[in-house]
């Protein structure tokens, strides 16, 4: 992009232009950006603080900073890193299931040849229903005492399923899948809706078949509302506490990283490990999504072309 | 177009699998409210006597009964928080989809990153901050936290949304005639639609949804306990001992409904808008 | 960019509108009163506390009116809300409906006050030696016992014609009706939460033993305590258990209890009333006995629950405070919240009057000499907190006890409570 021998004027009005336009980006950033900094600003960077410190709110009168050692303790117990396992192990299977369920509803919900408003609101209902109320009703039905799985034709009428960790894991997998699939099919069916029939007609025309059209038309151009659904269904999933601390507490070698940092930080009132831990946490959830952005590619807009 | 019988028969298999899939757990949270209390532990999927008391008692009282004010609450605050999310967002979206600036990366970066912080660390600190700004237990309270961890999603959707709309066509309906408002209303717009709605759902159903902020920030239904951080403090009806199961099912079960409402509403206009021909030709 | 301007202007207007509203929802809100004494506690579902509070508001002649501000219904989330606002020293709360196990923390940290001298005296006279226990904090009085809970062995006296008296011969009871098909399951609390650390508590007291036997020793006499551990595996092990029993709580053992599938349980009196109520079938063969003893010839230690009330450090009406504390805790309103709520009174002498026998018909004297014999859970540390999440990491799921050889839970559980009383690790 030289300037060219070109009159002055019209690189000077070049500019002015991107400079007007770069205004107008940042003022209307500038509500959206200001309400995200205002409440996280200062509990971020408190927590930060705090992490570095040796502060418990039960003993007032004792620690002060303590530089990394937080972190050593809490990278050097052997429960984080059972945490994190259990945690990695929850989210990479509950997405890879949600995935590929939620991509098969919203083909049904964008392709259903009847009832389909039913169809789709009956499918939104389990995200809409609160968090802690479906744990809860999960986590009774799978009772072998109170709920109605164990009384089913093929199952064992005393199976504990969560008095051992896989079974138990099992449970926490269904009713996270159940509850947030609806999520991904919601985003993935927008998605589908702004590909134009148009290419399906035209490739049929061609000659491709249902399989092709969908690995060559769909997929890549629902990349964007691909990305964008796991991105976040990842790192949620990653954070998962409610599901997980309602139907073991954490017991049974089921704890996830989130209900760590909760006993330490509500629990044990222990602000440091409690801080180091979220800090912790946090860091891992950007690595994540860096990932997604570096190996998945382009959905980060701005690294894209300038569609005008 | 002609559809076989045996297409019929798929679908309706199919159909009746993915509801099945989608209800179940619902019915039986609709089961466990309609039980009374001692028998919430029989292990039955069909109650041996259906009973309203559980829902009765929830409205006993009128404006003082244990859900009503938390549900207005609830709807007020996650209507409020949906409307200035989506328009916060959209302003931020356009101009990260349309526009060039420096510091866009940086700015969907950031928003990402403050999403991701863990909700349990930030509520002492936003307790602290909250009753010093006065603003501790009402509705602003509530509001500015769910923007903050919403306006990550909204804006990544949103921009995802509006990169995909060829802004070309506004130029063509310009160039037809349409002054630039026109071409915005009749042809951005519906191209936005999906987008926009689909946001506002996700959006809205987080602030539904949401126990962490609610429970920490509020303390009364009087200011803007919404209904999740209600239903904490619901009592079996003995003791302590007893979880009140079925009064939380029944609740559950009523709280569901503004929800069904306002999907209903939206699902529509997220599909309606490719269909209007603006794209084609 | 006039399109933009146009259209952003009707948004900007629309923002300002909502914002506007927004600000206005955010108004409202009272003032408090200079003698309102907020009182934080859960909601008591028989309403005794409200009765006792509007009975002494009265009584005091406007020096005082006690409001209620409540918490949530379970112990940890009360816990979680009172801590916040007692970091933040909050002047709003006046009156602590403290669970047991929260003094040596509260006071540690200087969020409760102590009692002192006259109103020491008065608030602890007559008082159960055990409950008073929970209130104390180095020796010293940090809160006004109110009403106690202990549990009892409650079992089918229609399946055996004698309650056991140890756990191990309940076992083999249980074990005995289970395999002649007539149900001998046994109920206990065994989920990962204080219920199970309530109950090793009781049975390591039972065994001769203490957990701590200072804010910072440790005690856990080997031999006791592996005897203790070993009677949770060979529970959770045998054909009497229930087999939800690694996710067994108080309500869920009530439940099956009044299923009819059980012939033992070890509960809170609570149990009683629900099962007049809820089945009847079950409640008419329903007795009670004294919590099971680990050796035959040592005293069992029965758990020990309650509330106990403690005036906030940062209330801005301490005096008052007191005086409300004092005029709550009196014998009238003890009874008044039994009658309401079946929470057993903490003053001994009440124990002799007839309408606490008609609450607690048949076994007054059981519950009486249950709550004198019992041992509190170590409440005098300020690290109970962390104690509750190591003993529950130890011991969860009971399943995983060898009762033949408890050592390794002995060592892993050792380890843990050290780590808790150093305030060190993670838990």
């Amino acid at each position: 992009m030289e300037a060219s021998a070109e009159p002055v004027a019209r690189t000077r009005a070049a500019s002015d232009r991107t400079r007007s336009e770069r205004r107008l980006g940042w003022m209307l950033c500038a509500p959206a950006v200001i309400a995200m900094l205002l409440v996280t600003a200062y509990p971020i960077t408190y927590a930060f603080v705090l992490s570095m410190q040796d502060i418990d709110l039960r003993f007032p009168g004792e620690g002060g900073f303590v530089g990394l050692d937080n972190y050593v303790t809490v990278l050097t117990s052997s429960l984080w890193w059972e945490d994190l396992f259990n945690t990695a192990f929850i989210t990479a299977v509950t997405v890879s299931i949600e995935f590929v369920l939620g991509f098969a509803i919203a083909l049904v919900m964008y392709r259903a040849i009847f009832a389909r408003g039913v169809v789709r609101v009956s499918v939104l209902i389990p995200y809409g229903i609160i968090t802690v109320v479906a744990a809860f009703s999960w986590f009774y039905a799978f009772d072998p005492e109170s709920g109605f799985v164990n009384n089913l034709p093929l199952v064992d009428a005393e199976k504990a399923w969560f008095g051992d960790r896989w079974s138990a894991f099992t449970v926490i997998i269904l009713a996270e899948v159940w509850k947030t699939t609806p999520f991904i099919a919601l985003l993935l069916l927008a998605g589908l809706t702004t590909i134009d029939e148009g290419l399906y007609e035209a490739a049929k025309v061609d000659g491709a078949n249902a399989v092709q059209r969908f690995f060559r038309i769909t997929l890549p151009l629902m990349k964007p509302a691909i990305v964008v659904a796991l991105l976040f269904r990842t790192l949620d999933a990653f954070r998962v506490f409610d599901t997980v601390f309602i139907m073991t507490g954490g017991g049974q070698q089921t704890e996830s990283l989130s209900i760590l940092g909760y006993n330490q930080l509500i629990s044990r009132l222990n602000l440091g490990l409690g801080s180091a831990v979220s800090v912790l946490i946090f860091l891992l959830v950007l690595t994540i999504a860096f990932m997604f952005v570096r190996f998945l590619g382009a959905s980060v807009p701005g690294r894209e072309r300038e569609a005008r | 177009m002609q559809r076989s019988s045996r297409e019929y028969t798929i679908w309706t298999v199919g159909l009746v699998a993915l509801l099945a899939f989608a209800l179940l757990p619902v019915l039986w949270i609709v089961s466990l409210s309609l039980k009374r209390p001692a028998q919430v532990g029989d292990g039955r999927f069909i109650p041996q006597e259906v009973t309203f008391q559980n829902y009765n008692s929830l409205f006993e009282g009128g404006l003082d009964s244990p859900l009503l004010r938390p549900l207005i609450n609830s709807i007020g605050i996650a209507l409020i928080a949906t409307v200035i999310a989506i328009v916060l967002a959209s302003f931020a979206a356009y101009a990260i989809a349309r526009l060039d600036f420096p510091g866009k990366t940086a700015i969907l970066a950031g928003a990402l990153a403050v999403a991701m912080f863990p909700p349990i660390s930030t509520v002492g600190p936003l307790f602290d901050m909250w009753r010093a700004l006065g603003i501790y237990d009402t509705y602003p309270g509530l509001i500015i936290p769910y923007l903050t961890f919403s306006l990550p999603l909204a804006i990544y959707v949103l921009v995802a949304f509006f990169r995909e709309i060829p802004w070309d066509l506004e130029q063509a309906a310009q160039v037809d005639g349409a002054t630039p408002f026109q071409a915005y209303r009749k042809v951005i717009v519906p191209l936005a639609a999906p987008g926009v709605f689909t946001a506002a759902i996700l959006v809205f159903i987080f602030c539904w949804n949401d126990f962490v902020f609610a429970i920490s920030l509020t303390s009364s239904p009087e200011g803007a306990q919404t209904v999740p951080a209600a239903l904490a403090f619901f009592t079996g009806d003995e003791s302590q001992f007893t979880a009140p199961t079925a009064s939380i099912s029944a609740a559950a079960v009523l709280v569901t409904i503004p929800i069904i409402i306002f999907v209903l509403i939206f699902q529509r206009r997220i599909v309606a808008g490719l269909t209007s021909g603006a794209v084609k030709g | 960019m006039q399109r933009h301007r146009s259209s952003l202007a009707l948004v900007a207007a629309l923002a300002a509108v909502v914002g506007l509203g927004l600000l206005l929802a955010g108004c409202g809100g009272g003032g408090s009163d200079d003698n309102t004494l907020r009182w934080f506690i859960f909601n008591e579902p028989g309403g005794g506390p409200q009765q006792a509070a509007r009975q002494c508001s009265q009584q005091s002649n406007g020096r005082y009116q006690i409001e209620f501000d409540f918490l949530p219904a379970d112990a940890d989330g009360q816990r979680e809300q009172l801590v916040r606002r007692l970091g933040a020293e909050d002047s709003t709360i006046d009156i602590i409906g403290m669970d047991v196990i929260w003094t040596g923390e509260f006071a540690n940290a200087g969020w409760i006050e102590e009692w002192t001298g006259q109103q020491a005296d008065a608030v602890s006279q007559g008082v159960f030696d055990s409950v008073l226990e929970t209130a104390r904090y180095e020796g010293r009085l940090y809160a006004a016992p109110i009403w106690t809970n202990t549990q009892l062995l409650w079992y089918r006296s229609d399946r055996v014609d004698q309650p056991p008296e140890t756990w191990d011969e309940m076992i083999e009871e249980g074990v005995r009706l289970e395999e002649n098909g007539e149900g001998g399951r046994i109920q206990v609390q065994a989920d990962r939460y204080e219920g199970l650390v309530v109950w090793a508590n009781a049975l390591i007291a039972s065994a001769g033993t203490e957990i701590l036997s200072g804010p910072e020793q440790i005690d856990l006499a080997e031999g006791p305590t592996e005897d203790a551990l070993a009677i949770m595996g060979r529970i959770a092990r045998s054909p009497a258990a229930a087999p939800d029993i690694s996710t067994s709580d108080e309500d869920s053992g009530r439940l099956a209890f009044q299923d009819g599938g059980s012939a033992f349980m070890v509960n809170y009196p609570f149990v009683h009333p629900s099962a007049k109520e809820e089945a009847p079938n079950v409640f008419k063969n329903m007795d009670a006995a004294p919590y099971p003893r680990v050796e035959a010839g040592r005293q069992s230690a029965p758990p020990l629950g309650g509330i106990n009330l403690a005036v906030s450090s940062f209330s801005d009406n301490k005096e008052l405070a007191f005086e409300a504390i004092e005029c709550l805790i009196q014998p009238e309103n003890q009874i008044a919240i039994a009658e309401a709520g079946g929470l057993p009174p903490v003053l001994e002498e009440l124990y002799d009057r007839p309408v606490i026998e008609e609450i607690y018909p048949g076994f007054v004297e059981i519950l009486r000499e249950a709550i004198e014999t019992a041992v509190p859970r170590p409440s005098q540390s300020p690290a109970y907190q962390d104690l509750s999440l190591a003993i529950q990491r130890s011991l969860h799921p009971p399943a995983d006890i060898d009762p033949e050889d408890p050592a390794p839970t002995y060592d892993r559980l050792r380890d843990y409570v050290q780590q808790a009383v150093d305030v060190e690790g993670l838990l």
